[in-house]
């Protein structure tokens, strides 16, 4: 199921799937298509989120998360 | 300074080949960069620590280098003050030498910025460090098989022990100018030509020869 990043739960993994914002600054940052991440952290009043990949931490206002679609619910 | 370092200085007066150290933030490279000149960069455990650059120098192989430890940056499209630090510098110096820093744990976001220092065309040399961090979270890496893919030198290094640092530094000499093209044919498993330069693939202990 392709859900936007921002909804994503707390503890929950996904795979990236469509960025629909500038790419490059989060290629650069190590959060491409098709990685596997993990929501590690989720600030109130629309605070940034933090995700995990691999060993890289990645934070992230809400708004860009919101433009990154993740698959949820497969195998992974 | 020291009595010793102004003697060095009248001694080799000339400035020779620049060494620009380029990674992104908080990979070691001020660590990797005391460790070499013998400087005394400030090191911590945040990245963003270098802002400005620092500049030291490292005679090796009778040749002298002056090595530049420039700000942590994660694209060559710089986003803030540090970063454009890194983007001047290579601009600043078009005939130095990169030495591309990566974090042994992190090491595909490490080789974004690196695949583009080497679109740039400069003879580049990697360091892959923390190489201790690595082994203890059980990463293993190939450094033989990233070095036949990339066609520069890569060595693997501890900045924080030494490990490796004496290789890197008589490789510096050996350092190339990538080929984009051939990487991209590498990376499909087809084989450009070869390279006689790196025919053993090995270690690097022996210089690559």
């Amino acid at each position: 199921m392709l859900t936007e990043l921002s909804g994503l739960p707390f503890g929950a993994t996904a795979i990236v799937r469509e960025i629909n914002t500038s790419a490059h600054d989060l290629n650069c940052m190590g959060l491409r298509i098709g990685k596997e991440l993990k929501m590690i952290t989720k600030q109130p009043i629309k605070g940034p989120v933090v995700v995990l990949i691999g060993e890289l931490e990645i934070a992230m206002g809400l708004e860009i998360a919101g433009r990154i679609m993740v698959e949820t619910g497969t195998d992974i | 300074m020291t009595g010793g370092k102004t003697e060095m200085a009248v001694l080799v007066p000339e400035r020779g080949t620049t060494v620009l150290m380029i990674g992104n933030p908080n990979v070691g490279k001020s660590a990797l960069f005391n460790r070499i000149t013998g400087a005394n960069a400030i090191v911590s455990n945040y990245p963003g620590t270098t802002v400005d650059f620092t500049s030291g120098t490292f005679i090796g192989g009778g040749r002298t280098y002056t090595i530049i430890d420039v700000p942590g940056t994660y694209s060559l499209d710089p986003r803030d003050a540090a970063e454009e630090v890194a983007v001047r510098m290579l601009r600043d110096y078009p005939d130095a030498v990169v030495m591309i820093v990566l974090d042994a744990t992190k090491t595909d976001r490490g080789l974004y910025v690196a695949l583009e220092v080497m679109e740039r065309g400069m003879p580049c040399i990697v360091a892959v460090n923390m190489m201790d961090a690595a082994h203890e979270k059980k990463i293993s890496l190939d450094i033989a098989a990233l070095q036949r893919i990339l066609g520069v030198p890569v060595v693997a290094t501890t900045a924080t022990s030494g490990e490796g640092v004496r290789d890197l530094a008589d490789m510096l000499r050996k350092a190339k100018v990538a080929d984009i093209g051939a990487i991209a044919q590498r990376m499909r498993g087809e084989e450009p030509e070869r390279e006689p330069a790196f025919t053993c693939g090995g270690c690097g202990g022996c210089g690559g020869r």
